[in-house]
């Protein structure tokens, strides 16, 4: 980092590219509270009154279904966080024949590109009778997260002074306390970053679920977004407040925790 | 052999600590992909028919019109994707990069990467309207300078439809690769940057000499995601327009959904994963071979 004033070149550039890249959404936000005559009149500008009848019709035909998204990512973050821990700590902790065959086996699944797997993993689902069901959207989803998280984990675990280990076996600790109650408890960074990949792919799961669910009972919001509908009065207004709902969850996630999340979205992007 | 023996003896309890990850990977992600290899060689429709056909569905598929077009359109955004992600995120991280102040620095980096948050289908669903054809924004937008006659319906146009799906996320900063490149640029040792002002280099020679060459690794992992993202992730094409109009923006992964879900035709859905799979391995062989680590320059 140089000690030179920045010029004033840099920021102007910076103010427009930001504009423009921000700019879909700035219309995104101010048309969602119009209604169709506002839409017409005052296209570019915010337009008052803001209509928050928008946002209500649009809460009310969508909120069950936020609630399944926000449940399946969740049981997606807990079931990957834990076996993906379980494998890390056998990893560091053990040493066993086939060790090291067995993690480059788990490392490479992660070259498998999902659109192979989709059908063979509908067909799959179909047969367990998981179509439709919760286990449906959780387990595929976990097993497409689980590779990445055990690598992270593993180099994460192995910082661990194995000193420290060591002394709670020899007073006589068993190794499943040894993880639970000390392993654990220290790796609270990098349990951070595979639960925000996880529940960002969670949230973002579009294809899965548009295969493996039909009608309501477990639709994720995402896939519900096109068909909000609003009185002739709103126009569209109402599907854009839809879309606007939908991304305050993870919205408020990133701008509370903004660190870990960069950390997270850029460690899952660096493959071993 | 015996200290071997001895090794499984302390250390079974490892294989214990294994056998839920592996339980979910083999069952969600092993199986599938050998019944994928498997499926390609049927043909089957999910439900009663379901005859071995050896290699006769990659033949058809080495004739389907639809499929060719599809390559020659993945090709096509593949290739301006690379381009675009190579060139447009990088200056904007190297500007990002050059903000004195940590504070405005942080508030950049923070809103470049807010696209990124927002889920994808909502980014298509908003780019949907904004080149929709009646009251889109680009529309309007056009009236308003008074370039009326520029209007079309943008996703519905063979002529329009692939170069807009191109544009969706303009300026195309808003990403990952955004995030890579200055996390690159923040490891280049500071000494090089005095070196840089001592010697008078004015910011294009600084860029080309340190700042370019030593985010090498970034640009070789880009390349890569870039490649990859590309050839698999088709949401933004059905979203957007269906493949369509006719085949001008079909990719091959969407073929594959197609032919898989709206035609039952599974034997052959699978003999496009699996052609698509073999085109992913060997382009990720290739770039792996043939352009330099940053770590490997001196």
């Amino acid at each position: 980092m140089t000690d030179r004033k920045t010029s004033w070149g840099v920021y102007a550039g910076l103010v427009f590219l930001l504009v423009l890249t921000l700019f879909p959404f700035y219309m995104l936000l101010i048309s969602s509270f119009k209604h169709f005559d506002q839409m017409i009149l005052e296209f570019w500008t915010p337009s008052f009154p803001l209509h928050g009848d928008n946002y209500a019709s649009a809460f009310r035909q969508i909120a069950p279904f936020i609630w399944n998204t926000v449940f399946i990512s969740s049981c997606i973050v807990v079931g990957v966080i834990i076996i993906s821990s379980l494998a890390a700590y056998s990893f560091v902790r053990f040493d066993y024949p086939g060790k090291n065959a067995l993690f480059l086996l788990i490392l490479s699944l992660m070259m498998i590109p999902g659109f192979l797997l989709l059908i063979p993993q509908f067909m799959l689902v179909q047969k367990l009778d998981m179509l439709n069901t919760y286990q449906g959207q959780i387990f595929p989803p976990m097993a497409f997260g689980a590779s990445m998280a055990t690598f992270l984990m593993r180099a994460f675990f192995e910082g661990i002074p194995k000193s420290l280990l060591d002394a709670a076996d020899t007073e006589g600790a068993s190794e499943w306390r040894i993880y639970a109650s000390i392993v654990m408890p220290l790796s609270l960074p990098v349990i951070a970053t595979v639960a925000i990949l996880n529940f960002l792919a969670g949230w973002n799961n579009y294809i899965w679920p548009l295969v493996a669910t039909t009608g309501d009972s477990v639709k994720p919001v995402i896939l519900a977004l096109s068909t909000v509908t609003g009185t002739l009065d709103q126009g569209i207004s109402v599907k854009l407040a839809g879309y606007v709902i939908s991304s305050l969850p993870l919205l408020a996630f990133f701008f509370l925790a903004t660190k870990p999340f960069i950390s997270g979205i850029t460690s899952g992007a660096v493959k071993g | 052999m015996s200290a071997s023996l001895a090794r499984l003896r302390r250390n079974w309890k490892g294989y214990l600590f294994l056998i839920p990850v592996f339980a979910v990977l083999a069952s969600f992600k092993f199986i599938p992909f050998f019944d994928a290899l498997r499926m390609s060689m049927y043909d089957w429709n999910g439900a009663n028919v379901k005859s071995y056909v050896g290699l006769a569905n990659f033949k058809e598929l080495v004739r389907d019109a639809t499929f060719l077009d599809s390559l020659g359109n993945v090709a096509g955004f593949t290739f301006a994707a690379v381009i675009i992600q190579l060139i447009v995120p990088l200056i904007a991280a190297v500007l990002v990069f050059h903000v004195t102040n940590r504070k405005l620095q942080q508030f950049f980096k923070v809103w470049f990467v807010v696209p990124l948050v927002i889920p994808s289908i909502i980014v298509f669903l908003t780019w949907q309207w904004i080149f929709a054809g009646e009251y889109g924004v680009l529309n309007e937008f056009l009236k308003v300078v008074g370039l009326e006659s520029w209007t079309h319906a943008w996703l519905g146009e063979s002529k329009t439809a692939f170069t807009s799906i191109v544009f969706v996320n303009f300026p195309w900063i808003g990403g990952i690769n955004f995030l890579l490149y200055l996390a690159g640029l923040m490891t280049i040792s500071g000494e090089l940057f005095e070196v840089a002002k001592l010697d008078g280099m004015n910011a294009w020679q600084r860029f080309k000499h340190i700042e370019l060459p030593l985010v090498r690794s970034q640009i070789k992992l880009i390349l890569v995601l870039t490649l990859i993202n590309q050839i698999q992730s088709f949401e933004n094409v059905l979203v957007l327009t269906n493949g369509g109009p006719g085949t001008s923006t079909m990719t091959p992964a969407l073929y594959l959904y197609i032919q898989g879900f709206s035609y039952s035709r599974l034997g052959y859905a699978s003999a496009i994963g699996v052609t698509l799979f073999a085109a992913v391995l060997l382009l990720t062989w290739v770039n792996q071979r043939f352009i330099r680590d940053t770590d490997k320059i001196d």
